[in-house]
């Protein structure tokens, strides 16, 4: 198993991929994976395989819609895309987010000094 | 909103399950292919870059099972898988499906077929809105069993009450009436007031209701259609409203059609609903015409039927001041929930009657859940392996329930038409007076209670195996004997037989007494005796001197008519009550006062031919009967039962002593006292009476009566004389006929239909009881095959071997009788009610159903017991 470190915090996965959508427009599987990867400068150790299940999930919800597509070498993908719902759903969550983390800052700088 | 739109897209999931996942399949490929081409520019060779692109996407398979699980209704979709195994494994077993299902069409079945008849009587609301707060209120007094009111009483309280919010009068009964038009024909006819309608709250469909003018004497005659003649006679001519209709030979004004689910309160039949027409009057004088009636009233709001009581005491004490001193006792006021007054003592029967089906449903339920043990053992070592390859206990426990509520629902549609026969039995067999039975039918609401019904118990029984526990041993391939669900197996068929023993000792009591009713003595000879019942019509015979010849000419044309030997004519016939009654304070013997301190309670009286004694056979204790000379002289000669004269002079002599009762001014002269016959129905004894001379009187009243014929001949034919010579003098006259012993049979129909019912109950639980003790020794017998082949080996006897099998069913068996007499000693008491002359506790008829019960249980376990005897020891241990 990975170190502790590497595991995606609960709950973050969702925000990062929305968020990745949002930067990057229409993207596959892969495509994620590898985006998050290179963003978290391959801090985050992701196990690519839970991507697919969190992204039904989404869909499900009506946050990202889906399209197949052709790769080059006539592979079939599925192109995955933010829809205004989930544009919605990123800043809530985004802004969620951040007060999280400013309190924790907050805490973290109050027993620093 | 959002969570419907997850719940509809994971719907949608459900159903394209192979395209999704094909999808997935595609996607998760080129996901893989991907990493590997890009591991591969990475300077890796193919080989190595396929694992290594494996070990970063994680387990392929774990991420297509979290997929599934996002994708459908786990619970659902495990329901479906459940299902279709449950489904195959009682297809592989065929047998054990079919007695399983069989089982429970019986339980259920006659549990939704009496639940159809009783929720009319228990459950079901009337057919009023808020039907709850609607109350029958009145007085009872000795001559009525139910309650009622004068007219004057009811215009006094009227203005004057406060617990409810509108009260009506209706008629008691419905009155007969004659359409006099073309096609003339004999109807009922309903009379209530003209606030009947809106008290119970019922809208007629077309037209209106009276107005308060037509509901006064003498007012304008009008009538309300029912729906049910509205669509006879008119075939729902929807402009029936303001045409008219010749009734009782009059033109009557048709102003309104009720509803098709109308009736009246008193739940007698109703044709034509005409005003009451009571009037406003409030005279009690001597002379005054006093309206007997039936009153509803519909609560306020928060008013139950005690209060409403205590709210009319007031006024019920200044009625209670025109009653006779003698009779104020004897009255008291009662407010009861209309249901009480329409059910009556329909309810406890009702009752009896659904806790009896209710245990032989609870016999079919451990019957199968007998069944299913004995499955799950066998199942062990495949359940085990499940547990071993990760189910856990919960789920087990869901795999088994959904297959006993696979079964159970299964059973309950297969109930279906068990119920809808035993329906139809009921009601072929039932007798007159149960409220609603004609409209009991397995509809919507009964359809619910068998799909609940099955579904309980469905759960019921199969929590018994799911429950059970499994040894992890079993993994070890071992057959095992499991004390604890053998231990569940006993108590299984303990309960069976406690419960079938306390139906078998009720349906004994009720035999019995049913068996002593029908041999109960009459007083009088039914057999060859036919008798036919004519009603004049009022618009044709209205004068008593019309009606007394009608009758007079029919008598001497039905005389000479061959096969009959002797006839007799009565206003009213006995067994069944609804005689003319007098107090017995009201009766007077010249030179000599009061019998009694109160009313004394009601004599009945009756006009009668002077060969009525002679044909019906009833004896003639002492002076003579009525002497044909008598009828055209003015002589006025009475005679008496045996219990009325002994209750008038003890042990003295009443030939020739003068009687007077009621208003009538005239002595009359007793001359002869004749036996006591049952009058008042089969139950009760039989009531004093006197009987009158039918004769020509002024003031006489003869639109009824019977003519009683003894014949040797077949009934048939001389119901067709009969038939044919009241024709001849008048064609239009409707005649009931019946056979004497037929109408006493009627009234034995009620104890007769809970005898049979309770019969067939006990019978089936008793059946049941006996499938499931085979069921249990012969698998049993089954399992020790190889301690028995090892105990043969050693030396045992066949003999020794059944009486070690017979000894285990007897535990159980008398485990169980001693459980079922305990509860049958309570139950019974139930029961007491319904009973005639027969003691709830009657150890003799116990000790009968434990007996017959014993026999049963043995016989049942004697079978596979044989086979236990016949094992071959070296099969046997060859056996494993």
């Amino acid at each position: 198993m990975t170190s502790p470190r590497g595991e995606v915090l609960q709950g973050t996965l969702g925000l990062i991929m929305l968020k990745t959508l949002d930067a990057m427009g229409p993207l596959h599987g892969y495509g994620i994976a590898q985006r998050v990867q290179q963003a978290s400068e391959d801090l985050l150790k992701l196990n690519q395989g839970t991507l697919y299940p969190a992204l039904l999930r989404r869909e499900q919800r009506g946050w990202i819609s889906s399209k197949w597509g052709v790769l080059d070498n006539n592979r079939k993908a599925k192109y995955y895309s933010l829809t205004r719902g989930g544009r919605k759903q990123l800043t809530s969550e985004a802004e969620s987010w951040e007060r999280m983390a400013a309190v924790i800052a907050k805490l973290l700088g109050a027993e620093g000094a | 909103m959002d969570r419907l739109h997850v719940f509809a897209a994971r719907l949608l999931g459900l159903f394209r399950k192979r395209r999704i996942d094909e999808n997935l399949d595609a996607e998760l490929r080129t996901h893989l292919e991907l990493l590997t081409d890009e591991n591969i520019r990475r300077g890796m060779k193919p080989e190595e870059a396929r694992y290594a692109a494996r070990r970063e996407f994680g387990g392929v398979e774990q991420a297509k099972e979290l997929y599934r699980d996002q994708r459908g209704l786990p619970a659902l979709d495990m329901l479906l898988q459940d299902l279709k195994f449950a489904l195959r494994g009682l297809m592989n077993k065929p047998g054990f499906a079919i007695v399983a299902i069989l089982t429970l069409a019986l339980g259920i079945g006659a549990t939704t077929a009496v639940f159809s008849v009783v929720d009319r009587i228990l459950f079901r609301s009337l057919p009023y809105p808020e039907d709850d707060r609607l109350v029958s209120f009145g007085v009872m007094a000795p001559f009525d069993s139910r309650e009622f009111m004068l007219g004057p009483d009811f215009v006094d309280w009227r203005p004057r009450q406060h617990p409810f919010e509108a009260i009506t009068a209706v008629e008691p009964g419905s009155v007969d009436c004659d359409l006099t038009e073309q096609n003339p024909s004999r109807l009922s006819c309903g009379q209530a007031d003209a606030a009947f309608l809106p008290t119970f709250r019922v809208q007629p469909i077309l037209g209106r209701n009276f107005t308060h003018e037509e509901d006064l004497p003498n007012g304008p005659r009008v009538v309300l259609l029912s729906y049910g003649f509205w669509r006879s006679r008119f075939a729902e001519d929807p402009r029936i409203v303001g045409k008219s209709l010749s009734v009782d030979g009059k033109s009557t004004f048709i102003v309104g059609v009720l509803p098709a689910d109308f009736e009246m309160p008193t739940l007698a039949r109703t044709d034509l609903l005409v005003p009451l027409a009571m009037g406003e009057s409030t005279d009690r004088g001597p002379d005054a015409r006093q309206h007997i009636v039936r009153t509803f009233g519909r609560l306020k709001p928060g008013v139950n039927p005690t209060q409403a009581a205590a709210m009319l005491q007031q006024l019920f004490e200044e009625s209670l001041n025109y009653v006779p001193a003698q009779f104020r006792k004897e009255v008291s006021l009662r407010v009861r929930s209309l249901r009480d007054r329409q059910v009556g003592d329909s309810r406890q029967a009702s009752w009896i009657l659904l806790g009896a089906v209710m245990g032989v449903l609870l016999v079919a339920c451990t019957n199968v859940a007998n069944l299913l043990v004995a499955r799950a053992t066998v199942r062990q070592r495949e359940l085990a392996v499940r547990a071993a390859l990760g189910a856990t206990r919960a789920r087990l426990i869901r795999q088994t329930l959904t297959e006993s509520v696979l079964l159970s629902v299964l059973g309950g549609f297969a109930g279906c038409w068990v119920s809808y026969l035993l329906l139809r039995l009921l009601v072929s067999i039932a007798p007159d007076g149960i409220p609603h039975l004609q409209q009991a039918s397995l509809d919507v609401r009964v359809g619910f209670f068998t799909l609940g019904v099955s579904l309980l118990s469905g759960i019921c029984f199969g929590l018994a195996p799911a429950i059970h526990r499994m040894p992890s041993e079993l993994l070890a391939g071992k057959e095992f004997r499991c004390t604890s669900r053998y231990f569940l197996r006993q108590t299984l068929v303990t309960t069976q037989i406690a419960a079938s023993l306390i139906l078998l000792a009720g349906a004994g009591l009720l035999l019995r007494s049913f068996w002593k009713l029908q041999n109960v003595s009459l007083g009088m000879h039914t057999d060859s005796i036919i008798t036919a019942e004519i009603n004049l019509a009022e618009y044709r015979y209205s004068q008593p001197a019309q009606q007394f010849a009608f009758f007079r000419d029919l008598q001497s044309r039905l005389a000479r008519l061959p096969g009959v030997s002797s006839l007799a004519l009565s206003d009213t016939l006995p067994p069944s009550g609804g005689m003319q009654a007098t107090f017995l304070s009201a009766i007077e013997i010249a030179g000599r006062t009061g019998f009694t301190a109160g009313t004394g309670g009601m004599i009945g009286y009756r006009y009668v031919t002077p060969s009525y004694f002679s044909v019906l056979g009833i004896a003639l204790e002492s002076g003579r009967a009525f002497a044909e000379k008598e009828l055209l002289t003015t002589d006025e000669p009475i005679i008496l039962s045996e219990a009325l004269a002994k209750r008038l002079f003890g042990d003295g002599d009443p030939i020739g002593k003068s009687f007077r009762f009621g208003r009538q001014n005239r002595w009359r002269t007793i001359v002869g006292v004749v036996g006591d016959v049952k009058n008042d129905g089969l139950t009760t004894a039989g009531g004093p009476e006197f009987y009158l001379p039918w004769k020509e009187e002024q003031d006489g009243y003869y639109r009824r009566a019977y003519v009683i014929l003894r014949t040797p001949v077949n009934p048939q034919a001389i119901a067709k004389w009969v038939r044919s010579e009241v024709a001849s003098i008048d064609p239009t006259m409707p005649v009931t006929i019946e056979a004497m012993s037929q109408r006493v049979e009627k009234l034995a129909d009620r104890p007769r239909f809970n005898a049979i019912l309770l019969s067939l109950f006990a019978a089936m639980g008793m059946a049941l009881a006996a499938i499931g003790i085979y069921g249990v020794v012969g698998f049993l017998v089954a399992q020790q095959t190889r301690e028995i082949g090892v105990r043969m080996a050693l030396g045992a006897t066949p003999q020794g071997i059944l009486k070690m099998v017979l000894s285990n069913v007897a535990r159980w068996t008398v485990g169980g009788a001693i459980l079922g007499s305990i509860g049958a000693w309570f139950c019974t008491r139930l029961l007491e009610s319904l009973l005639f002359e027969v003691r709830t506790h009657d150890p003799v008829l116990l000790c009968s159903a434990v007996l017959l019960l014993l026999a049963a249980a043995f016989l049942a376990a004697w079978i596979p017991a044989r086979r236990a005897m016949r094992i071959d020891p070296m099969v046997a241990l060859r056996y494993e």
